[in-house]
Parts: structure tokens; sequence; C-alpha cells
């Protein structure tokens, strides 16, 4: 019998995570749920990456759950306060690279490259070597040499394969198996989907596998490559889904910002929002008690539905004999 | 709609309308976060409805549909941009295949800092290594400013912003002067502008980097704005064009459209600028 994917979000997390991982923890549809539950068990020195880390990676960072960064934007750095401090005193580590930069990086790791060169960073002073060794850099890791092609001799800059140990994603929907289907705009997310060693994601719907291998141009990758699926509607809560919900512009402005202001404020968050949510579910009443039994609703997202069906049909049959004369 | 009369327009309004106004009618277009969002999608519903509107996320040639529109998008990443798009793809495709490989003919940039040869910081104030102020970092800032083919950029008229030298460049513009893109192994590129909160640059070079002195070189002021005010606020010698335009004041129609597409203020924000 097939492996069993579909799980609960702390059995993902507790088999899945362990401390010290490197930790792609989404972009867009943010892996919320995932999130909250890492703070739960307590998840201890994770590195987490991807191309533009926001609220997702704050949150991990003033709970005490990550302390590296390899990303090309750290909005918890916008304004003076609880992050750059950390990342002054070197208590939050980090390698500064772009959106483009971690993309590649994340498709190298996936193609299982070691390196991969682009034409982005040339001109800038990230390259200059006092860069390479800032306060918070990682000890003996190479960020990016510059080069010149082998074949043409333009300038390339290369940067290192990225491959996370896990990857925290959440999607619109899933089939038992573990095949993953999303579609809208996708950030660097795809191709942590093939770069990570496990994968957790969480979902709107679970649907039937014909659904899935009805359409398949919409799978993100297929259930091989899945450790775990968990079912978890507005697992992505405060981001959006397309199709389903939009960002959750009051919370994030009234309760979670000004909670990653300072240590004080996210423990305070933590208490009531996390600690005393042991679920997801219970996370999301809390929501309904704060702003009124409808807060979820009028998130929900206008329909698009695409204007024609789209058909992947086929001939059963070719224009020729059967060849029933050969044994 | 906001009550404000036209005539109220903020210094921040008439930056983002003189940038929509110099954008390319075709071509494709890339908005990086915040203003320049607001700008490229207000050149769309007014002046170059066949300029095509990307973001780094992954929307290719999204179209905003003046009779419905009810926003700008909010970020590079509002939902919306999920809707009336060409192509939904992720950042491999938008900054990879097409940025680097060629098709963005401009790029639509702000920063924290711009320095005397256009080149941008969205890092740190002070040294790298011991900054006075951290930003959150590029983003796709660096690609977008380093491979489109031509760039505008957004930035406010301060002291603090414009500066002979960014603390730390981390998006190329022409880097230190003639020749520097091309020997830092980066393609020409131009025409390229800058719009402030008082005006628009244009830059010292015919041919997008090799000759030329390269500067920003100012070429048009905004209403009751001299130039020698300008002059005064930049920390080098700034030069200015023989002769500078005075750039016509907002239409009712365009302060209009502007505050429609930004209904919560989050770009216009009175006092962000």
């Amino acid at each position: 019998m097939a492996e069993r994917k579909v799980m609960s979000l702390p059995e993902a997390v507790e088999r899945f995570v362990q401390d010290g991982d490197t930790v792609y923890c989404g972009y867009l549809m943010l892996p919320m749920a995932l999130v909250m539950e890492l703070v739960r068990q307590r998840k201890r020195h994770l590195e987490l990456v991807g191309a533009s880390l926001v609220y997702q990676a704050t949150m991990l960072v003033l709970a005490g759950c990550a302390d590296r960064v390899r990303t090309g934007y750290i909005q918890g750095a916008l304004r003076p306060g609880s992050i750059t401090e950390r990342m002054a005193d070197g208590r939050l580590r980090f390698e500064d690279y772009s959106n483009q930069g971690i993309a590649l990086m994340l498709m190298a790791g996936a193609l299982g490259i070691p390196f991969i060169p682009t034409r982005s960073f040339l001109g800038t002073d990230y390259l200059a070597p006092e860069n390479q060794h800032h306060t918070g850099h990682y000890p003996g890791y190479r960020k990016w040499q510059e080069m010149e092609s082998p074949f043409d001799g333009q300038k390339a800059v290369l940067l290192p394969a990225l491959r996370p140990d896990v990857t925290i994603m959440h999607a619109q929907r899933a089939d038992e198996e573990g095949n993953i289907q999303w579609w809208g705009h996708k950030g660097d997310a795809r191709w942590a989907f093939w770069a990570a060693r496990r994968l957790i994601v969480t979902v709107e719907e679970i649907v039937p596998s014909d659904a899935v291998r009805s359409d398949p141009d919409r799978t993100a990758v297929p259930a091989s490559r899945v450790a775990a699926v968990v079912h978890c509607p507005y697992g992505a809560h405060p981001s959006g889904v397309a199709g389903f919900y939009d960002f959750d512009y009051r919370f994030v402005g009234e309760v979670l910002a000004p909670a990653l202001d300072s240590d004080a404020a996210f423990a305070a968050f933590r208490g009531e929002w996390i600690d005393a949510c042991p679920t997801h579910d219970a996370y999301l009443e809390r929501v309904k008690a704060r702003y009124g039994p409808d807060a979820l609703d009028v998130l929900k997202a206008e329909p698009h539905r695409p204007l024609l069906p789209v058909d992947y049909g086929f001939a059963p049959w070719f224009n020729l004999p059967v060849r029933e004369d050969i044994p | 709609m906001s009550g404000a009369r036209p005539e109220d327009y903020t210094l921040a309004e008439m930056m983002c309308i003189a940038a929509a106004r110099l954008l390319p009618s075709q071509g494709n277009a890339l908005a990086g976060l915040g203003p320049p969002i607001l700008s490229g999608v207000l050149a769309k519903v007014l002046y170059a409805p066949d300029l095509t509107f990307s973001t780094e996320v992954g929307a290719i040639d999204w179209r905003p549909d003046p009779a419905t529109a009810t926003r700008a998008p909010v970020g590079i990443h509002d939902e919306l941009l999920n809707v009336n798009v060409a192509l939904t793809s992720d950042m491999i495709e938008s900054l990879g295949t097409y940025l680097m490989g060629g098709n963005v003919d401009v790029g639509l940039l702000t920063g924290a800092q711009v320095d005397r040869f256009g080149n941008l910081n969205v890092l740190c104030l002070g040294p790298y290594e011991q900054p006075a102020r951290r930003f959150a970092g590029t983003g796709g800032n660096t690609e977008i400013a380093g491979l489109s083919g031509a760039v505008v950029i957004l930035m406010p008229q301060e002291p603090r912003r414009f500066v002979e030298r960014c603390d730390f460049i981390t998006s190329a513009g022409y880097i230190s002067g003639p020749g520097a893109r091309r020997r830092a192994g980066l393609r020409p590129q131009g025409p390229n502008y800058v719009v402030s909160t008082m005006g628009v640059y244009q830059y010292d070079t015919p041919d997008g980097g090799d000759s030329g002195s390269c500067e920003l070189v100012l070429s048009g002021v905004f209403p009751n704005v001299d130039p020698e005010v300008v002059q005064a606020l930049v920390p080098w010698p700034l030069k200015l064009a023989d002769r500078i335009d005075l750039v016509p004041p907002p239409t009712v129609e365009e302060i209009r459209w502007l505050r429609r597409l930004d209904p919560y203020r989050y770009y216009l924000t009175p006092g962000r600028y």
C-alpha cells in the first residue's frame, strides 16, 4: 500500500522538520498555519531561505525558531526594531541576495547542479570582496564568484545551488496521493518545490486524484516529491490564495504588524494567537471572535474562471491498422 | 473618490504623474515595489494602453480595465494580478527569461538613495559592515536596474536621498561614469530618467553610458520650482540642461485617476514623501 501522505499539522511538522534545518518558508500564498505550528513545537536554529521573506520569517525569528536568513528581502528590516537589532548584534545572521538570485539558486538546487550563472549583481557593491565577509556572514560559506565565461568571455556571477532541507508551502489543492496543484503567479516557490529534500504542503482542498489527473498542467510537483499534505482551509491567512480569499489587510495592520515591532509586543501576540490556539481552527475562531463571525467571509474571492474550458483530448487509436500479425 | 481638489495635488502625486507621462507608448514595462506600480498603471490607463505592465512575482502583461478598476495592484503580488493577465509565471521567467533574456524595455524603480550616476541603494545607510540604518534589501531592484533596456526612477527630492555616491550600490545605473557599464559586463541602457518631487532628470550620455559624463542633468521642473533650489538640494555640482522644461501641472483627469487607483492611500499617504 502506498505511504499515507495526508496527515495533521502537528504530525507533519514533528516528522519532517528538524532543529537546524534550512527551511524555504513560502512566498505569496504563505504557509502560515505551518509557520505557527513551527512556533508551537519550538523548533530551533532554523535557517530561513526564500527570495523575499516577509512577516512569516519575522515571526519565526522573534519566536526564537530561526537565527539565519538567506534572502533578497527582509521585510522585518524595513523599520528599525527587533529584527535590525538582531542583525546588528549577531543574533540574526544573514546573507543578502536578490529575488532573481535566490530563485536561480533554488533552480540550481532543483536541477542538481552545483552553481548557476547570472548577469545580476554586475556593477554593484555586492561583489566587493569586503562585502562577502560582513558581521552577519555565515562562517565557511562562499556567497558568489564573479567570472568570465570560458566560451565567449562574457562576465557572469556564479551563485551556489540552494537545497532546503524542507520546503513548507500552501497551495490551492492536492489529492490524497500528494500531487499538489496551484495556480496564479508563483514567485520563487516553483523551484523550492523541486529543490527541497522534504516537502510539506497545506492545501485549501483535498480533491479526487481523477480531478488532478484530468488537469495536469496545474500540478506543481508530483506526489513522489511530497512528504506530507495537510488539509488546512485558510492555512495561508492572513495572506491570500487566488480563487479562495484575499490578503487580510485589517488583521495585518491592526494585529500582526504591530506585534512584530518589539519582543514585548510579539510575546503578547504569541501568547494570544499561537500558544493559546492549539490548532489552526482555534486560531481562525479567534480571528472571528475579534472581528465578527463574517471576518473570513469578507475576504472571499470573487470567482474568475477561465472563459473557455481546456481540453487535453487525444485520439485513442492511430489511423494505422493494429498489428495482429506479429505474435 | 477623494474629496481633495485637483489643484491641491501633492508633490508625490506630481512625481507619479510626471513619471507616467515619460513612459513609452509601447514595449514592455516591469514595475518594482512602491510608487512605480501606481505610475505604471496610471500610464496604462491614460497614455500607454499598449505598453505591457508586469511585476516580478510572475504576472506578465496585466491589464487594468478602466471601467471596473478598483485599485492599482497593492504591492507587486496583489491577487488582482492573476486576473486579465497574459501569463502567470514565476521569478525564473519574470526576472530570468523575460528580463535577463532581454524582453524588458523599461524598468520602473524607486529606492532609498540615488546618486550622481543614477545608481540605486535599497540596502543600508552607512557602511554595510556597521550600517547607521539597515533596510529590507533589494528584492528584484538589482536585476531590474541592471538588465532593463531603460530605467525610470521615482525618487523624492530630499538631501538624504540624492547623494554623490550611494552608500552601497545595490542596483547599477551608469556606475562610475562613461564605459563603466560595459566594463562591469552590462549592456548600454537608456534613455533613463529620474523623476523627483521637484522635477525630471535625464542623463548626460548620448549612447547609453559609453560616452558623455553619464551624470544626472536636470531637464524639467514642476510648477513653481526654481532649478537653483533643486541644485541646492543636491550635494554635487548638478548640471542643468540647456533648456529646462516647465512640466505642466496635473490635469483634473490625471489626479482623479491617480486617486481612484490608490483608494487606500497605500502609495500616496500624505506626509510619506
